[in-house]
């Protein structure tokens, strides 16, 4: 039971009110410890996140940024993105991107995935995005946690592995074909020319008409014959295998050649115009000509396919300020929706129906101009019709990059 | 004895004057309410202080939890009870409004939030270790002292017993004393009261713990008493109340410091077995208590006669007697009982009553020891 009371007891000298200094004191130490721990933890969780080479971001369901990793400050120069809206940064627009992966990755409670092309800081770089939601019930409202990852270079590389690809076979056929068609034009080359040394001796023998009539034909059998060594010598210079060779090259020469190579598909096609305006006086660009009938094929090829029926496709050349010369392929063709606009560079995008292109065109375009340091972009309207610009830099040393196909990028 | 100990004093922050009640929701935010148990009794609702506390609680926004389950000579289950409903609402500040059982109650909650286990584990002196919540006590009877002192009366059903829980950490961290609150009170518990608080000044003025702090302000009680109970019970008016509020106060600051004796170790024993009201033993047994101390602090009794007598004069030997003397006629005139019988069913019990009073601990602040049989004595000079 309880020890008998005595009066120092009562007194209590050494008993005063207890307060809660000691458990506060407690506490406190506790508490400090466990700040510690969370500090620790802390700093070890940024030191993982530092080690993330992607673009980090925390948004809201209204896709503010919450917070970024450093990767994105790296990528931005705002010091301070948070609290602005990510289409914001990376569009410059003041609505949210259709088929943003975060609202599809808030609506499905899943992680999304999708790829995009921003254009940053003057660079097209392509992104490969995941977006995964955030939800804690003791947030007001739910987060979404997004990567970004630049893939521009693998993309790209996949690009032109492809290409290339496809360059080599075409450039093996061709060169097949040429070696096939070479002989027996030689042969119509030189019975023809043979036939033309022989005139002089049936001249006199025949009726004066006939034989204008033989020097005409077998004149306008050599003119064929040359126009189709032209044609072949243009695809064997379209097709020889890649290489860096940059030399400096007139741009309305690759375009007349590369015209010529889709010739026949032009007139094929019943009312359609070529608007053909080349500017006079276009000083020599440096880059490589094969690459650069690429380009334009592409280009010819796509606007081709956009107009049905009747239309136009006017291609301009120019000189532009003091540094530059642009290339202007316009049709009036179906124009291309603005949610596609920016995934058009991006390889193995397609509209174009199974077995009509698997969607490398544009992407290769895209890296080549990059590697001549210069700059591809688009103007579009639905319905009206499309206009891709090719500027070229007279300097191509200037802001180039490596000119290895495959070399590194940065 | 007395002369060279070293002494204590210590008591609550007191708020006192008419309308300090006011104060209330202001102090409990100053501890940290944000939501406070209010425990009281029906008496209190029914007279309408409850409501007019709640009142001020919820004009100023803080919210409380009300705990009523208390009556005289409060229960250890009904503390239990109210721990419970503390921890289940998450409760902070403890408010009592009341006499000494809202009040006491209040102190048990408070152990038990603070310290765990059973009221019983605290029966003694301090042997409460760790801290309990903030408590703002208001008393509403001018008697108890409950909202100054250290001492927590809780009655321990199954021993049949009433437990005093001394301890520093019972005194509240602020009393709120506002005299208004006694206009409504009855003749009978005005008197009771005053008595009580008459007791634990006599009691505790010649008890060997007390100190020049404590013996100043048992006299004055004694003196404001003598001076006002009567007038008070024919018109009450808010002065004469404030005097035995003043009265009150003080006598609890002297027993709470010096502690009481075997008048008060009786009434806790007779509560215990009878659950007779506390109030009602004094006037009975404080006379019987004085002669048998006597002899042993004659000067106290002394002065204590010359206060009540009104007497200004220099003691002479028998004055000690003469102020028991014009005590008894004073309870006489008073509409209270005055033998014991008038409140005890029988006498059998009385043998058990003063073995159990003698483990009380007042009993060892009292200036003469006593054993059961000088109690049972003393219980049936009262009979």
């Amino acid at each position: 039971m309880v020890q008998p009371t005595d009066l120092q007891d009562l007194i209590g000298i050494e008993h005063s009110k207890l307060g809660f200094f000691q458990e506060l004191r407690q506490k406190v130490e506790e508490l400090k410890e466990s700040n510690k721990r969370s500090e620790e933890q802390r700093r070890e969780i940024a030191a993982i996140l530092d080690g993330i080479t992607d673009v980090m971001m925390v948004l809201s369901e209204n896709l503010r940024i919450i917070s970024v990793n450093h990767v994105f400050r790296h990528l931005f120069d705002d010091p301070h993105p948070e609290g602005k809206f990510c289409y914001e940064l990376f569009r410059h627009e003041d609505h949210p991107c259709p088929e943003c992966p975060a609202f599809r990755s808030l609506a499905t409670n899943s992680v999304c995935r999708d790829t995009a092309i921003f254009k940053l800081k003057g660079r097209n770089l392509q992104f490969e995005m995941v977006a995964s939601p955030l939800k804690n019930p003791e947030w007001p409202e739910h987060r979404v946690l997004i990567f970004k990852r630049d893939v521009t270079l693998e993309k790209e590389y996949q690009a032109k592995y492809y290409q290339v690809e496809k360059m080599a076979t075409m450039g093996m056929l061709a060169a097949g074909v040429a070696h096939e068609v070479n002989n027996p034009m030689a042969a119509i080359r030189g019975f023809a020319e043979g036939l033309q040394r022989r005139l002089p001796r049936i001249e006199g023998e025949v009726d004066p008409e006939l034989a204008q009539d033989f020097r005409e034909y077998t004149d306008i059998i050599l003119k064929e014959c040359n126009r189709c060594q032209k044609i072949i010598q243009t695809l064997l210079t379209f097709s020889r295998p890649v290489s860096a060779a940059f030399s400096p090259l007139a741009l309305n020469q690759i375009v007349t050649d590369t015209l010529r190579l889709v010739d026949h598909h032009l007139r094929k096609r019943v009312g359609l115009k070529i608007d053909l305006r080349l500017a006079d006086e276009l000083p020599l660009i440096y880059g490589d000509e094969s690459q650069l009938k690429q380009v334009i094929l592409n280009l010819l090829v796509n606007a081709l396919d956009a107009i049905q029926g009747e239309g136009t496709i006017q291609i301009r050349t120019s000189f532009v300020g003091e540094a530059e010369v642009c290339l202007c392929v316009e049709d009036t063709g179906c124009g291309i929706p603005p949610e596609n606009l920016d995934k058009m560079f991006e390889p193995f995008f397609t509209t174009k129906p199974v077995g009509k292109g698997i969607g490398i065109g544009l992407a290769s375009c895209y890296s080549i101009v990059q590697e001549h340091g210069g700059d591809i972009s688009v103007v579009s309207e639905v319905g009206k019709g499309s206009r891709f610009t090719v500027c070229l830099p007279l300097n191509a040393n200037e802001g180039s990059r490596e000119r290895t196909l495959f070399g590194p990028r940065r | 004895m007395s002369d060279h100990r070293v002494t204590k004093f210590a008591i609550p922050e007191i708020i006192f004057g008419q309308g300090s009640i006011g104060y209330l929701a202001q102090c409990s935010r100053r501890l940290g309410a944000k939501r406070a148990l209010l425990v009281t009794d029906q008496g209190l609702i029914d007279s309408g202080w409850a409501g007019h506390v709640m009142d001020i609680l919820r004009d100023d926004g803080v919210d409380f939890v009300l705990f009523d389950k208390v009556n005289s000579n409060p229960r250890d289950y009904q503390v239990h009870e109210g721990a419970d409903l503390y921890v289940r609402e998450k409760a902070d500040v403890i408010i009592a409004l009341g006499g000494g059982s809202p009040m006491d109650t209040a102190k048990g909650v408070g152990t038990i939030v603070g310290n765990g286990g059973r009221i019983a584990d605290y029966e003694g002196a301090n042997r409460i270790m760790r801290p309990l919540p903030p408590m703002i006590f208001i008393p509403t009877n001018a008697g108890s002292g409950s909202d100054i002192s250290q001492f927590c009366i809780i009655t321990d059903v199954e021993r049949q017993v009433k437990m005093s829980i001394i301890s520093r950490s019972l005194v509240p961290n602020v009393s709120i004393i506002d005299p208004n609150l006694l206009m409504t009170k009855g003749d009978q518990l005005v008197v009771s009261s005053a008595i009580d608080a008459l007791a634990h000044a006599i009691e505790s003025f010649v008890s060997p713990l007390a100190s020049p702090f404590t013996e100043n302000q048992a006299l004055k009680a004694i003196e404001l008493i003598a001076k006002n109970l009567q007038p008070a019970l024919e018109n009450r008016t808010p002065e004469l109340m404030e005097q035995l509020s003043i009265a009150s106060t003080a006598a609890g600051m002297s027993f709470s410091n010096a502690g009481l004796g075997i008048g008060h170790a009786l009434a806790h024993s007779l509560g215990g077995i009878f659950d007779t009201l506390h109030g009602l033993v004094h006037p009975i047994v404080l006379p019987a208590v004085m002669r048998y101390n006597l002899p042993a602090c004659p000067e106290k009794m002394c002065a204590i006669g010359r206060i009540i007598q009104g007497n200004p004069k220099s003691c002479s030997s028998s004055q000690g007697e003469e102020g028991i003397a014009q005590l008894e006629e004073l309870f006489a005139r008073l509409d209270v009982p005055h033998r014991m019988r008038d409140i005890v069913p029988d006498d059998s019990k009385l043998e058990q009553i003063c073995r159990m009073a003698v483990h009380d601990a007042c009993m060892l602040t009292n200036p003469r020891k006593a054993d059961w049989e000088d109690l049972l004595a003393i219980c049936r000079e009262a009979w």
